[in-house]
């Protein structure tokens, strides 16, 4: 007779997760914007920088902010079961565990930052760990569910990658970065709450403090208009002060005017469907904006090194 | 004595051996990518990469 019994063995979960669903932790559609904006960063850069080196440091720098992406959700699997717009992800439909997320966030977090340093170099490195720290540790781990401003403050993670690739191709920091970093750090908040605005609901079953659920709508839409004004203004400001050129001065000035129609469309418009697709075009204006703006910056460069092959 | 037997260990079902082997090959293959880079910046670098100062 046997003296175990089977049955009340808890057998080990044994993983059916696919690719796709690892794949799915790296937030691959984030990290096509943070692959964009590093790599405006790394062409911008003065100097000359070896292919095989600007391919390794964006390489990195993607897989740190995938790695990002991972461990945020490994941390928040909880309350992405409860809204809509992230229950399709692999922890609450259970193809991953939030120990296994932990630790495939873990691993590429250190391989991207130590890769970072040993091939390219270390303020590069430090810079990447550091965005990586401030996006889990400072932005999920403590602002988020505790208050209003998280979108705000943790909007420095998401703007510290142009910078990166800047230390990466230079080894430095100057103000250009600092430029780029100011533009996505203003460019966060209107963008974040228009979304917030149109999806409060999900937010305030998941108990996030964003500004719509705490402070309601009428505030956020002041909030969005304020830093709206802020936002272009900072990113015209490189023209006039002689870091980027006429291209970019007039195109910032008429993506700026775009923005300040819709956020006053948004500020003025409070009630009914109006509002909603007020936010909403506010919302995917506003990707269009960032994206056309660093497009505009790579524009510049290819002008000028045309120009200058030319004569 | 109704004894029955049991399998040894854990056997897998297809679908957790196909998703282990994919994911092996995933692992492989980013393996190999990191051991090209680092193959490829040592050539890209040249006699410098041996200097590492602190």
């Amino acid at each position: 007779m046997s003296v175990v019994d089977h049955n009340a063995i808890e057998l080990p979960r044994i993983s059916e997760a696919e690719v796709g669903d690892y794949l799915a932790l790296l937030k691959p559609r984030v990290m096509s914007l943070v692959i964009f904006t590093a790599l405006v960063g790394l062409v911008i850069a003065p100097g000359h920088v070896h292919p095989i080196l600007a391919f390794t440091s964006i390489l990195c720098i993607a897989v740190g902010a995938g790695a990002s992406g991972a461990l945020n959700m490994a941390y928040e699997g909880d309350i992405d079961a409860l809204m809509s717009r992230t229950a399709n992800r692999p922890i609450p439909r259970g193809r991953i565990t939030r120990e296994e997320a932990t630790a495939f966030g873990l691993i590429l977090a250190f391989f991207s930052v130590m890769t970072l340093g040993i091939l390219v170099n270390w303020l590069a490195g430090a810079l990447l760990a550091f965005t990586i720290f401030f996006y889990v540790v400072i932005y999920t781990m403590a602002l988020k569910r505790w208050t209003a401003q998280n979108i705000v403050i943790g909007g420095a993670a998401g703007a510290l990658p142009p910078v990166v690739a800047w230390a990466a191709a230079t080894g430095s920091l100057s103000m250009e970065p600092v430029l780029l970093f100011l533009i996505i750090f203003f460019w966060t908040p209107p963008h974040f709450w228009a979304l917030a605005l149109f999806r409060s609901d999900d937010y305030a079953r998941a108990g996030i403090p964003m500004l719509p659920v705490v402070a309601g709508p009428d505030a956020t839409r002041l909030q969005i208009l304020l830093y709206t004004i802020v936002l272009v203004a900072i990113a015209v400001a490189p023209w006039p002060l002689g870091y980027f050129d006429a291209i970019y001065g007039i195109t910032s000035l008429v993506l700026g005017a775009g923005m300040m129609a819709l956020a006053i469309n948004v500020y003025r418009r409070r009630e009914g469907s109006t509002a909603l697709r007020a936010t909403r075009r506010l919302f995917a204006f506003s990707i269009f904006y960032l994206f056309a703006l660093f497009a505009t910056l790579l524009l510049e460069v290819v002008v000028r090194a045309v120009m200058a092959a030319i004569g | 004595m109704d004894e029955k037997r049991m399998p040894d260990g854990i056997v897998l079902t297809e679908a957790q051996k196909r998703s282990r082997r994919q994911r092996s090959i995933a692992i492989a293959l980013a393996l190999g990518v990191l051991v090209v880079l680092f193959f490829a910046v040592t050539i890209v670098k040249g006699p410098v990469v041996l200097l590492r100062p602190m």
